[in-house]
């Protein structure tokens, strides 16, 4: 079925590990990126953590390196860049890459039996256009007259000419335009794939849900990427051009004008299924590695698929949220507070379907089962804190303070990231052949689960305590200068967290090049993808698969009692 | 066949080295928590403030018990049903009517206890005070036209004749003076980029948009001193764009009152066009 897709191996070094059109090394371009990406943006969290509870004080190691202008100080404008960029690059070059990039790449043609992505240039593009965004991001950093220093939600007219003198502002709205592109770019390739490239008998309810999740936030990635591109577009006319959509008349010279909060719209319609970009991937992840280890069918996997996809619809209608403050009329207010509760029902389901996979399984508690046992613990945190935020008459006091730095990020970015871990220790030995160590990846889990609850939860205290984000320093205000225990706290939790980190750096460096050769099916997980050989070859499958059941018949009776589970290419026995 | 050890001891690794790190961080917030410290955003100062405190704690106490029944479901498959030898997982898919019955059971009563019931207070409050600005033609209420910039406030009263745009205006600067147990009511809009008004002890929060004039009030309980603060990052000085909110009684205030549009009917300067900024009021 695939045969026309399948492309000669190459034989230069340039095309076999730089610009390759295989799916595979794609997705280990993508993961190395994503991960260095990843890295730099962890560093730059950790310096404001430092800033924060010690403010004013030079950064200790590598301070008198990177401020050398300022002792080792980080002065307001710096740290400003320096959370502006966290935020884009843990979003943009971190998760983005190493989520859907390289997870994408990776299991979407293994899992549905294809050989390749249908359009494997595309695929090549899609990773050097998000590495030109990346490279485009690194250079804002040091342009004439500074960095971007508005927030990585870059809200006019702080981002127009009016705001932001620098050239920094005008690179890091191409950088975002460049890595919307490699999504968009991303998406078509993994929505055509999905639909056309899978095997015989890998009917849609057969996919795993890790495919589901991949899918859906791919047709998100297609709708609501070009609205930021354009916003984007829009914002460089303004700050190079001379137009004026987001400048009011009030602060031209003459002219009539445009409007600030129409930049605010273009965003959040946007701004709203990226958070459902990065974790529904994550809900695919932890559907599939719950079932995979607790030996039992996903459970209700229909239900889980369907709401998936009202997940997906929904998170089009809700991005009003993120604007209770800035003036919504009361009909549009209360129409998105309503519309933002309905989504706790499709996240209700899943997390029902995911206790219950759990519920009298045989569990096998390896890291990638307790990475997505973590992602229900986090993401129930950052859910259920979600209620305060979607209520205007809680929000109104919590917008912008702590509470919605601890909310979305535990829900956003800890969930993701914990179901990128689960997902990169559960295919390493597919990927690089090796197995991960078991041990260090278990020791990294819980030295990274108890801080990373720890420095969100005290943002939750924080935040209620009146403590307003993208502050320099607390304790200039007399209000906030009583909160200070409570950044010292968060700080210390993060360094924790931060340091747990190397032991996943460490694990998996060591396990790419040293580490115990993998066997075919480590885990004993019946997809499509474990059926290849270690390491895939290049063409994936000799001859393409035919799928005869679903991907989690783990502990059915038919198969006896010597085995708990069955390839998706066998036959189910009776 | 599988390479995993089906009794990996993680529990027993858990209990005795691995855990030793958080207990010690833990404590450390606990003594941190003796200390004299605050751990929420103090007593309200505005009718508005009980409205959200009570809202507030009331959504705690819910997810708190959805949370706990996460946790619970959680930990105990991980306790009882672990993978050991001769054990083996029960075989559902999830897909009888039961299954299904149960999962419409639990999502509507996830939705009336989280949600509805949350919402049907959430709109009370809403349309009896956050959206319910008073009337400007009101006497009681008391009008001030905000006007904030990098990195400032300018708060502009009608004054005594309470007429904006005329010489008794009182102007201040990051100073707020309003009377107590009156209706506040807000012209918001800024010169350059936007800002938001915070009043945490109030737990107001409109932003400023240029261009635009956005409404917002409160209604004062508390005499006294309180902060503002801005909520919308602004640039570097964000941080620094604080003010001070004073809260007097009636009758202090109406001395305060005569005396400040006094004093600026005296220091009018008719050609001073930076200061003539006011705005026909809003509503």
């Amino acid at each position: 079925m695939s045969s026309d897709h399948i492309h000669p191996e190459p034989t230069t070094f340039l095309r076999k590990h730089v610009f390759s059109i295989d799916h595979k090394v794609i997705a280990k371009q993508f993961l190395w990126f994503g991960l260095i990406w990843l890295g730099i943006g962890g560093i730059m969290a950790m310096m404001l953590r430092w800033q924060l509870a010690n403010p004013g004080v030079p950064v200790p190691l590598i301070g008198g390196l990177l401020f050398p202008r300022t002792g080792g100080v980080i002065d307001p404008a710096t740290y400003n860049t320096l959370f502006t960029m966290h935020g884009t690059i843990m979003i943009f070059l971190g998760l983005t890459p190493a989520m859907i990039g390289a997870l994408g790449n990776w299991c979407i043609p293994l899992m549905i039996g294809a050989r390749d992505m249908i359009f494997p240039t595309l695929n090549m593009l899609s990773f050097w256009a998000m590495f030109l965004g990346g490279a485009v991001g690194f250079y804002s950093l040091f342009v004439p007259l500074g960095a971007t220093e508005v927030g990585w939600t870059g809200y006019p007219t702080l981002s127009t000419t009016v705001g932001a003198v620098g050239q920094g502002e005008t690179l890091w709205a191409i950088a975002v335009f460049l890595i919307g592109a490699s999504s968009i770019m991303g998406g078509i390739n993994y929505i055509t794939t999905v639909i056309r490239l899978r095997c015989p008998g890998m009917t849609w309810m057969r996919m795993p849900l890790t495919v589901w999740g991949l899918f859906l936030t791919s047709i998100l990635n297609v709708l609501f990427i070009p609205v930021i591109g354009s916003a984007m577009i829009i914002l460089v006319l303004d700050r190079v051009f001379g137009t004026s959509f987001y400048v009011p008349a009030s602060i031209m010279s003459g002219g009539t004008g445009g409007d600030p909060i129409l930049y605010q719209h273009l965003f959040w319609i946007f701004g709203h299924p990226e958070v459902y970009i990065l974790i529904l991937p994550a809900w695919g992840v932890v559907c599939d590695l719950l079932s995979f280890f607790a030996r039992k069918p996903a459970f209700g996997y229909r239900t889980s698929v369907g709401a998936m996809v009202v997940v997906t619809v929904l998170s089009a209608l809700v991005y009003g949220h993120h604007m209770f403050t800035t003036g919504l009329s009361a009909m549009l207010g209360e129409s998105f507070m309503l519309l933002t509760m309905i989504i706790s029902v499709p996240a209700e389901i899943l997390f029902f379907n995911w206790l219950h996979t759990l519920w009298k399984g045989s569990l096998r508690l390896t890291t990638p089962m307790l990475f997505a046992m973590g992602v229900i613990f986090v993401f129930g945190l950052g859910g259920l804190t979600g209620i305060y935020c979607a209520t205007i008459g809680t929000d109104i006091f919590l917008h912008d303070t702590y509470f919605i730095v601890g909310h979305f990020h535990l829900t956003m970015a800890a969930s993701a990231l914990f179901g990128t871990f689960g997902a990169i220790y559960f295919w390493f030995p597919k990927m690089f052949g090796r197995m991960m160590s078991e041990r260090l990846g278990k020791l990294h889990f819980w030295l990274s689960f108890f801080p990373l609850v720890l420095v969100f939860c005290i943002m939750f205290i924080s935040g209620y305590a009146g403590m307003p984000r993208r502050y320099y320093d607390h304790t200039s205000a007399e209000y906030l200068r009583p909160l200070q225990h409570l950044n010292v706290a968060t700080t210390v939790s993060a360094f924790l967290l931060g340091v747990a980190q190397f032991i996943f750096v460490f694990n998996f460096i060591k396990s790419r090049w040293w580490g115990k050769t993998a066997p075919q099916n480590p885990w004993d997980v019946g997809t499509v993808d474990w059926t290849i050989a270690t390491p895939v070859p290049h063409y994936n499958f000799k001859t393409i698969p035919v799928v005869r059941c679903g991907p989690h018949e783990f502990s059915n009776p038919v198969l006896g009692p010597d085995t708990d589970w069955i390839y998706q290419t066998e036959e189910l026995p009776g | 066949m599988s390479m995993l050890s089906t009794s990996t001891p993680s529990f027993a690794f858990l209990r005795s080295r691995w855990l030793g790190c958080p207990l010690a961080l833990m404590l450390t917030s606990t003594w941190a928590l003796a200390q004299d410290k605050r751990w929420g955003p103090g007593e309200p100062a505005s009718d508005y403030g009980y409205r959200f405190g009570e809202l507030f704690w009331l959504i705690t106490t819910l997810v708190s018990v959805a949370f706990a029944l996460v946790v619970v479901l959680l930990i105990v498959p991980m306790l009882r049903d672990r993978a050991r030898p001769g054990h083996r997982a029960s075989f559902d898919h999830g897909k009888s009517l039961h299954d299904k019955r149960l999962t419409a059971v639990i999502s509507i009563i996830t939705f009336i206890v989280l949600d509805a019931w949350v919402l049907v207070i959430a709109m009370k409050d809403l349309r009896e005070a956050y959206w319910a600005i008073p009337a400007a033609k009101d006497p009681q209420t008391y009008k001030v036209e905000v006007l904030a910039q990098q990195w400032a406030w300018s708060f502009r009263a009608a004054g005594v004749d309470g007429e904006f745009g005329t010489p008794d205006d009182i102007l201040t600067t990051n100073e707020l003076v309003v009377p107590k147990d009156r209706p506040v009511s807000f012209n918001l809009t800024s010169k350059d980029v936007i800002h938001s008004l915070f009043l945490p002890e109030m737990r107001m929060k409109k932003d400023l948009n240029p261009g635009a004039i956005n409404l917002a009030w409160f209604k004062p309980v508390v005499e006294g001193e309180f902060s503002i603060l801005c909520a919308e990052l602004c640039g570097f000085a964000h941080y620094q764009m604080f003010g001070k909110l004073r809260v007097l009684e009636q009758g202090q205030f109406n001395e305060w009152e005569a005396e400040a549009s006094q004093l600026a009917s005296t220091a009018f300067d008719a050609d001073d066009t930076e200061g003539h900024w006011a705005w026909d009021w809003q509503e």
